[in-house]
């Protein structure tokens, strides 16, 4: 009978051990509990933000495929399945917004990335750094302004009576540029590449802080020239800063700047063939047109397509890179 | 001289020549993104008969403060638009800080389990949106935010998931997770730790999240745009909008800008108008020296990220 006692025993030994390990285990939860209940507290005005900023709206996609009437409520309205769509992409504006928002796109990220590259360069080859530190606070100012500031300034320069172009540079052969559309591209472009230029090399000039300075001394000893030290030393070397932007810009190229094609032709219906984007239309048709229907087609279509390109781009992103890829 | 005599000379010239060329391309488009201000500040300067007969100007005909003594008899309606986007831009500002830390510190936090879902919530949010219409509809229908000044402070200006991802970032690189340990032993708690040991540390990222989302609040004219339609709630921003408007208005018969010309009726000489937008730069243009370093550290981080 020992043996049983001795088995006894240590049965007991062994759930006295379990109870010791159980409690442990439980006030190590409740600790547990007592941290994470703070935590989910601090993220909660967040998560309700989120809810409220991110989240209905998503589920306000719904729309898209509604005929909505106010009169009987969102939820009541009738379904009408694609219809919306249909209408839209039958319109000619469904062509000039995508063509607009995809050509402007294309060619400011191609041209952006040339002149962004090029500012950095001069700014790096700039002998004297006291005059490189006032220089580019300055190139980056004008992207601080509002497009409301920078429609006044567009139009200082291009009101027809008293434009500084019409009046100072054309005289009698003044254009009344707010009416016609063949101009704009060339306005835009300009004025995106005012404001954007500085900011937009800033990155690269960081870039090219980072560089070994010793690879340069050794090229100057072979006798390389500068043009040389810029081909063969750091324009390989900002390539996989070039490559990754010009990656994470194919995620936004559904998107447009609404400031920029809205306010600075100063919303005007004779430029839209080459003003409109995705989303001018979208504004104009919710709250010009109160044409509900088009304007969430416009603008769902626009959120999917968007959302296809940025895991696209984030795709690419981590294939080259993956330290940079978001997700 | 060791130095020199290691080159050639040509390549010393040329690169002479090089430093040169890149600064007089530099002072060139130094002043070109600078005139346009310029030709601004001209046009507030002028008499509105000079600009009548020469148009605008980069260098004023007939000098004349005209346009900003107008502005005074008008002190306390641009003073109110003045006033309110200070407000916005305060309150939206320190909201913004506090959302985006508080979010972003438990997401930092390795010992918090569920902080992959959330996480997962807030990258989506960025991939995903609903677009304009259905926002609009959500802050107009759901939340009542039409004329009121919640339209300037919350519809997609609160809280940024990049900023949150760029705070956690910070907290994780730059704050040793030792100093949270010894806290926690000392027992301190999750809020303590986060209001006395990780705010102070993160001064910097902070500082650039704030300056980027005061810049944001004090230019934002979007959200007027769409929900304020209230004289009384213009920001100085939506103020300058309706006064382009107005301008419009004597080109087209648009009924919008039919009702801002009404607004505006006998308003603003042309001198007056350009004089107000200049107003509305100053603010920026005093803070900028001493803030534009913090901006262009966020911009290289935003940069690659943004």
């Amino acid at each position: 009978m020992p043996n049983l006692e001795n088995k006894n025993s240590a049965q007991t030994a062994v759930s006295q051990y379990d109870d010791i390990l159980k409690s442990r285990k439980k006030s190590r939860r409740a600790n547990e509990f007592r941290k994470t209940i703070p935590m989910l507290l601090m993220m909660l005005p967040g998560m309700i933000y989120l809810i409220c900023n991110n989240y209905l709206p998503m589920f306000g996609i719904l729309i898209a495929f509604k005929k909505v009437n106010f009169s009987v409520g969102i939820i009541k309205s009738p379904w009408v399945g694609l219809d919306n769509f249909e209408f839209l992409f039958a319109t000619k504006d469904a062509w000039i917004m995508i063509r607009n928002t995809l050509a402007y796109n294309i060619v400011w990220i191609i041209l952006g990335m040339i002149i962004a590259v090029f500012v950095a360069l001069c700014m790096a080859e700039i002998s004297s750094r006291r005059i490189a530190k006032v220089i580019q606070p300055i190139i980056c100012f004008p992207s601080m302004v509002s497009a409301v500031i920078l429609s006044f300034i567009v139009y200082a320069f291009l009101s027809t009576s008293y434009g500084f172009i019409n009046k100072s540079i054309l005289g009698e052969n003044a254009i009344n540029w707010y009416a016609s559309a063949k101009y704009w591209p060339v306005i835009l472009t300009i004025v995106h590449f005012w404001q954007s230029t500085g900011q937009s090399s800033i990155i690269y000039m960081a870039s090219i802080g980072g560089i070994d300075k010793g690879l340069y001394e050794a090229a100057r000893i072979d006798g390389a020239s500068k043009i040389r030290q810029i081909w063969h030393i750091t324009l390989p070397l900002l390539r996989p800063v070039m490559t990754l932007l010009l990656l994470l810009s194919v995620g936004r190229i559904f998107n447009s700047d609404f400031g920029l094609f809205y306010q600075v032709p100063l919303g005007s219906g004779l430029l839209y063939s080459t003003t409109q984007t995705i989303d001018t239309y979208v504004y104009r048709a919710l709250l010009e047109l109160n044409n509900i229907g088009m304007s969430s087609a416009a603008s769902v279509f626009q959120a999917v397509i968007g959302f296809v390109l940025v895991i696209l781009s984030n795709w690419l992103v981590r294939v080259v890179d993956k330290d940079n890829a978001l997700f | 001289m060791n130095n020199t005599e290691k080159y050639t000379r040509p390549a010393i010239r040329d690169e002479r020549t090089f430093h040169n060329i890149a600064m007089v391309l530099m002072i060139i488009l130094a002043l070109y993104c600078l005139a346009p201000f310029f030709l601004m500040l001209s046009v507030s300067l002028s008499t509105e008969k000079a600009l009548s007969t020469g148009g605008y100007s980069f260098w004023p005909k007939e000098f004349s403060g005209a346009a900003y003594d107008y502005l005074w008899t008008k002190k306390f309606t641009i003073g109110r638009a003045y006033a309110l986007t200070i407000l916005v831009t305060v309150v939206g500002t320190l909201s913004n800080l506090l959302l985006t830390s508080l979010f972003a510190y438990p997401l930092s936090r390795k010992d918090f389990k569920a902080r992959n879902v959330f996480a997962f919530i807030l990258f989506f949010s960025l991939m995903f949106n609903g677009g304009l219409t259905a926002s609009y509809i959500v802050w107009t229908r759901v939340f009542g935010i039409k004329n009121t000044i919640w339209a300037y402070i919350l519809p997609g200006a609160l809280m940024g998931g990049m900023n949150v991802l760029m705070v956690r970032n910070y907290f994780n690189a730059n704050v040793p997770y030792s100093i949270v340990e010894a806290a926690q032993i000392d027992g301190a708690g999750v809020f303590r730790i986060y209001w006395r040991i990780m705010l102070p540390l993160s001064k910097p990222v902070l500082t650039t999240v704030g300056l980027f989302a005061a810049l944001g609040y004090w230019n934002n004219w979007t959200n007027g745009l769409y929900y304020i339609s209230e004289t009384k709630l213009y920001t100085i921003q939506v103020y300058l909008k309706k006064l382009m408007d107005s301008i419009q208005f004597l080109k087209s018969s648009d009924v919008a800008a039919e009702s801002a010309a009404l607004a505006f009726k006998a308003f603003p000489t042309e001198s007056a108008r350009m004089a107000i937008a200049i107003i509305a730069i100053v603010p920026i243009l005093l803070v900028y020296p001493f803030i534009q370093k913090e901006l262009v550290k966020g911009l290289v981080i935003g940069g690659v990220k943004g």
